[in-house]
C-alpha cells in the first residue's frame, strides 16, 4: 500500500517538475583547480533554482552541503545539475567533499 | 562464536583499532590546528616586519616572491605602493585580520594588518593548499606507524591468545586421543586456575568410573571363585546320588551335564579375569609355537578321534616371546572351537608361518564358518553365534574367544578372522610380533601412555 | 587529505557494514547458514566498480539527475528486500527450515546493493586521487583508518548482538533493521528532492545539538539515517516506511503467536 502511495507521489512530482521546468532561474558554478568559481552565489529567496555545476578539473568532486542537504558526485570534465530551494533568506555554505580545504563556497539567499 | 580464539582476536583487535584510530585522529586534528596557528604566527610576524619597511618612493619595483606567498603594501592614503610580483591589483583580503580568499586560481590564507605607527596597511597571503600539505606531511609521520603496526598487533594478539588457550588445547587433545577404555587421570601440567575445575571434575569422573569398573570385574571374579566350592560339593553329592539311584537315571544324567557346564563356566570366568592384560603376571620367555601346539594336540587327540576329525600341524617352528601358560590356553581355546563347531569327519589344520616381522598361527577348519556380522561380535563376552540355540547343539559359555583376545592383547598380537577357501570353513589367524619388536612395542606403548599423562 | 579520506570511507563503510553485521548475527542466532555473505561481498565489489566507472554515463540519464534516481531506486529496493527478509526471519524463528533459494538470493542482493551504493563513491574517490604523488600516503592511511574504524564498530556490534538470547536478538535486530531500512527511505527522499522529484523544505535544524558531520552524527546517520535538517517529504517517507515495516512484522508475529497458542490448546 505504502509502495503504491510512494509511486503515485513519484509520478505526480515527475509531472509537476516537467511543467515547472521552464520557469526556474539558472546559475552557473565552475570547479577549477579544486576551487569553486564563483565562491559566493546570490540567489532569490523562496524560489527553486537550477544550479549548473561544471567540473573543469580532471579529478572528480562531490558537491556537498549539510545546510542545503545536497550531495552529488561530479566527475572530472562533467556538467551536472543540482536543484536548490525554495529557501528562506540566509547563508548556506557548501564544499567539495573530496577537497574540503580549498573547495569552499556559500550560497546567499536574499 | 564458533571459535574462541577467533572471537578473542577479532574483538580485542577491533577494540584496540577503534581506540587507537580515534586517538590518532584526535591527535591529527589538534596537531593540524596547532600547525595552522604556527603558520598564522609566522604570517603575522612577516606582516609586522613588512609594514614597518620605510617607503622612499611611491614607485617601488615589485618585490620578487615565490608563488606561495604574496603581499600588498598600502600607504597612509590607502594607495598600493608596493607589492610582490604575483599579487593582483585589487585587494587580496576582504576583512581585517585573518580570512580565506580565492584569487590567482588558488585559495589563500590572508592577513590584513594595519600598522598604527606609520599608518601603513599590509595585506599578506599564503596558499592554503601548500600550508595544509606541509602540515600534513609532518603530522603523517606520527599517524602512519599507528596504522602500520596493526597487522603486527594482530599477529601478536593471535599468538598470545593461542598461548593463553594452550592448556585448553592440550586438554582437548588428550580427551580426543584418549582410548575408550583408558580411564587414567588427565594431567595438563601447569593448568590455569580457570581450567582447574574442569580438569578436576573430569578426573573425579574418571576415578569413579574406574572404581565402578573394578568393582564390576572383581565382583564377577569373586562370585565365580565363591561358586567353586559349592559346585564341587554338588558334584560330590551327585556322585553319591548316582550310586544310590543307579547310573542310568535320565534326570541325574542331565543334572550331571548341567553341573559340568556350570563348573566350566565358572572356570572360564576365572580364567578371563586372570588373563586381563592389566593384572596378568606374565613371564615372557622364548617359546616354540609348533612344540606347544604339538603338546596340546597330543593331549586332546582322543577328542578329535572320537569325532572322526583329521588334525594336522605344519609350517615353521615359530618362535615367539610369550607366556607359556597363556599361550597354551590361547591355542587350546582355538583348537577347542574348531573341534566343537566342525562337523563329524571334518578336517582341522594348524599352520605356522614366519612373516617379515611377525609369526602367524592359523587354525583352519572346514566347518560351517561364521557370517561377517557375527565375526565382528564373537569376541564379546557371553556372545555365541546364534545365541543359545546354536546350530551345532554344542554347549559353551561364549567366553573362549574373549580369553583369546585378552591373551593376544597381552602379547601385542593381532587376531583376524576370515572365511576359508571356497567360502567354506573358518580361518582364525593370530599374528605375534617378532621377539625383538615385542619389547620395542611394549616400551613404545608405555612411553606414549606416559607422555600423555605428563 | 587524511581526514577527508577518513570521513569519506567511514561514511560509506559504516552504513553497509552495520547492515551486514545485523544480518550475519541474526542468521547465526536463527541457525541459518551464512554462505550468502561471500557472494554478496563479491557482488558488492563488482557493483561498486561497475557503478563507479559508469557514473558519468548514468548521471546524464533523466535530464542530468540519473545519479539521484539510481541511488533512490537502490535504497527503495533495499527497503523492500529488508521488509521481506524481516518477515522471513520471524517465520524462521517460529519454524526452522533450511535456507530457501529466494531468501538466499534476497540476502545476496541486499548486501550487493548496499555495498554498491556505498562502494562506488569510495571507488571514484580512490581511483581519481591515488595517482597524485602528493596524496598517496595520506590517502591510503586515511582510508585504512576509516576502514578500520568502520570495521571495528561493526565487529563489536556483531558480537554484542550475538550476546543476546535468540528471541531477544530477533526483537533487537528487527527494530534495528526497521531503523536502517527507514533511514534508507529517508536518504532516498533526499535524493528525490535533490532531483526535484519531491518538494524541498526544512522542518528543523539540529546541527547545533548534534552535528551531522561528527562521529556520533555519522554513526546515527548510518544506523537511523540521522539528518540535521530534514525536509517534510523526507520525514513523511521515514515515518510511513517505519510504520509499514513495524506493522507488517507485528502482524506476522501475532499470527505466529496465535498459531502457537492454538497448538498448545489442541
Amino acid at each position: 500500500m505504502v509502495i503504491k502511495y510512494r509511486l503515485s507521489v513519484l509520478a505526480l512530482s515527475l509531472l509537476s517538475s516537467v511543467y515547472a521546468f521552464a520557469g526556474k532561474p539558472e546559475f552557473e558554478l565552475t570547479i577549477r583547480q579544486h576551487l569553486f568559481e564563483p565562491s559566493i552565489i546570490v540567489i532569490p529567496a523562496n524560489t527553486k533554482i537550477k544550479l549548473w555545476v561544471h567540473n573543469e578539473d580532471a579529478t572528480p568532486e562531490e558537491f556537498e552541503s549539510y545546510e542545503l542537504n545536497r550531495e552529488k558526485v561530479i566527475l572530472g570534465g562533467q556538467r551536472s545539475v543540482i536543484f536548490i530551494g525554495p529557501l528562506p533568506p540566509g547563508e548556506y555554505p557548501f564544499f567539495g567533499e573530496f577537497n574540503p580545504k580549498s573547495a569552499q563556497g556559500k550560497i546567499i539567499v536574499e | 562464536m564458533s571459535s574462541l580464539r577467533r572471537f578473542l582476536l577479532v574483538s580485542v583487535l577491533s577494540a584496540l583499532m577503534l581506540v587507537n584510530f580515534i586517538a590518532a585522529l584526535h591527535g591529527y586534528r589538534s596537531s593540524m590546528v596547532e600547525a595552522e596557528n604556527l603558520f598564522d604566527q609566522k604570517l603575522t610576524a612577516m606582516a609586522v616586519q613588512l609594514s614597518s619597511v620605510p617607503l622612499r618612493t611611491t614607485n617601488n619595483a615589485p618585490a620578487p616572491d615565490d608563488e606561495n606567498m604574496v603581499f600588498q603594501l598600502f600607504n597612509q592614503d590607502g594607495k598600493l605602493v608596493w607589492h610582490s610580483v604575483h599579487a593582483p591589483d585589487q585587494y587580496i583580503a576582504a576583512n581585517e585580520g585573518f580570512s580565506e580568499n580565492n584569487f590567482n586560481g588558488y585559495r589563500w590564507r590572508t592577513l590584513s594588518y594595519f600598522n598604527f605607527v606609520n599608518g601603513h596597511r599590509i595585506m599578506i597571503a599564503e596558499r592554503v593548499d601548500l600550508r595544509y600539505q606541509l602540515a600534513e606531511s609532518v603530522i603523517l609521520q606520527s599517524i602512519v606507524p599507528v596504522v602500520l603496526v596493526l597487522p603486527v598487533a594482530g599477529l601478536l594478539i593471535w599468538l598470545i591468545i593461542g598461548h593463553g588457550l594452550k592448556s585448553l588445547a592440550i586438554l582437548a587433545g588428550i580427551l580426543r586421543r584418549k582410548a575408550a577404555d583408558d580411564l587414567s587421570a588427565v594431567d595438563v601440567g601447569h593448568a590455569p586456575d580457570e581450567l582447574m575445575p574442569v580438569i578436576d571434575s573430569v578426573n573425579s569422573l574418571l576415578r569413579r568410573l574406574t572404581a565402578s569398573f573394578d568393582r564390576e570385574r572383581r565382583f564377577s571374579a569373586d562370585a565365580a571363585h565363591e561358586l567353586r566350592t559349592p559346585i564341587s560339593a554338588i558334584k560330590m553329592h551327585l556322585h553319591n546320588l548316582r550310586d544310590e539311584y543307579g547310573k542310568d537315571d535320565e534326570s541325574l544324567l542331565n543334572l550331571d551335564r548341567d553341573v559340568d557346564r556350570l563348573a566350566h563356566l565358572v572356570e572360564q570366568m576365572l580364567l578371563l579375569h586372570r588373563t586381563t592384560p592389566d593384572h596378568y603376571p606374565a613371564k615372557f620367555e622364548p617359546i616354540s609355537l609348533a612344540a606347544l601346539t604339538r603338546e596340546i594336540i597330543a593331549d586332546r587327540y582322543t577328542d578329535f578321534v572320537s569325532k572322526d576329525q583329521s588334525i594336522e600341524l605344519f609350517g615353521d617352528d615359530g618362535e615367539v616371546n610369550g607366556d607359556r601358560f597363556a599361550l597354551g590356553i590361547l591355542i587350546q581355546n582355538l583348537l577347542n572351537n574348531a573341534y566343537k563347531y566342525t562337523q563329524q569327519g571334518g578336517a582341522i589344520q594348524v599352520k605356522i608361518d614366519t612373516l617379515k616381522n611377525a609369526v602367524r598361527l592359523m587354525v583352519i577348519d572346514n566347518g560351517p564358518g561364521i557370517s561377517a556380522e557375527a565375526q565382528a561380535r564373537v569376541f564379546e563376552r557371553f556372545y555365541r553365534v546364534g545365541g543359545d540355540r546354536h546350530s551345532s547343539g554344542v554347549s559353551g559359555c561364549g567366553l573362549g574367544l574373549s580369553i583369546v583376545e585378552h591373551i593376544a592383547e597381552l602379547h601385542n598380537a593381532r587376531i583376524s578372522m576370515a572365511n576359508g577357501e571356497d567360502n567354506t570353513g573358518l580361518v582364525v589367524s593370530v599374528e605375534f610380533p617378532l621377539a625383538t619388536s615385542t619389547i620395542e612395542l611394549k616400551r613404545s606403548i608405555t612411553l606414549t601412555g606416559y607422555g600423555e599423562r605428563k | 587529505m587524511l581526514l577527508t579520506s577518513v570521513i569519506i570511507v567511514i561514511r560509506e563503510v559504516l552504513e553497509a557494514a552495520l547492515l551486514v553485521s545485523i544480518l550475519l548475527s541474526l542468521c547465526f542466532q536463527l541457525g541459518i547458514e551464512r554462505s550468502w555473505f561471500k557472494w554478496g561481498l563479491l557482488g558488492g565489489i563488482a557493483g561498486s566498480i561497475g557503478l563507479g566507472s559508469q557514473l558519468g554515463y548514468i548521471s546524464n540519464w533523466f535530464d542530468g539527475v540519473g545519479q539521484e534516481v539510481i541511488d533512490a531506486g537502490l535504497q527503495i529496493f533495499i527497503y523492500i528486500c529488508l521488509l521481506y527478509i524481516c518477515v522471513q526471519f520471524i517465520n524462521h524463528f517460529y519454524k526452522r527450515h533450511p535456507l530457501t533459494n529466494v531468501l538466499r538470493a534476497t540476502l545476496i542482493i541486499i548486501i550487493s546493493c548496499a555495498m554498491t551504493r556505498e562502494g562506488s563513491e569510495i571507488y571514484i574517490y580512490l581511483s581519481a586521487f591515488q595517482s597524485l604523488p602528493e596524496t598517496g600516503v595520506s590517502l591510503y592511511s586515511g582510508s585504512a583508518i576509516g576502514l578500520g574504524i568502520g570495521f571495528s564498530c561493526c565487529a563489536l556490534f556483531y558480537y554484542w548482538l550475538l550476546s543476546f538470547s535468540p528471541s531477544r536478538a530477533l526483537l533487537v535486530s528487527c527494530a534495528l533493521l526497521t531503523m536502517v531500512a527507514s533511514g534508507m527511505m529517508l536518504q532516498a527522499g533526499k535524493m528525490l528532492i535533490q532531483a526535484d522529484l519531491l518538494p524541498d523544505g526544512q522542518l528543523w535544524d539540529s546541527n547545533s545539538l548534534l552535528p551531522e558531520d561528527g562521529l556520533t552524527g555519522q554513526l546515527l546517520y548510518a544506523l537511523a539515517g540521522y539528518e540535521a535538517t530534514p525536509a517534510p517529504a523526507q520525514l513523511i517517507m521515514y515515518s510511513l516506511s517505519a510504520a509499514c515495516m513495524a506493522t507488517v512484522m507485528l502482524l506476522r508475529y501475532n499470527s505466529w503467536r496465535k498459531q502457537k497458542v492454538a497448538e498448545e490448546i489442541s
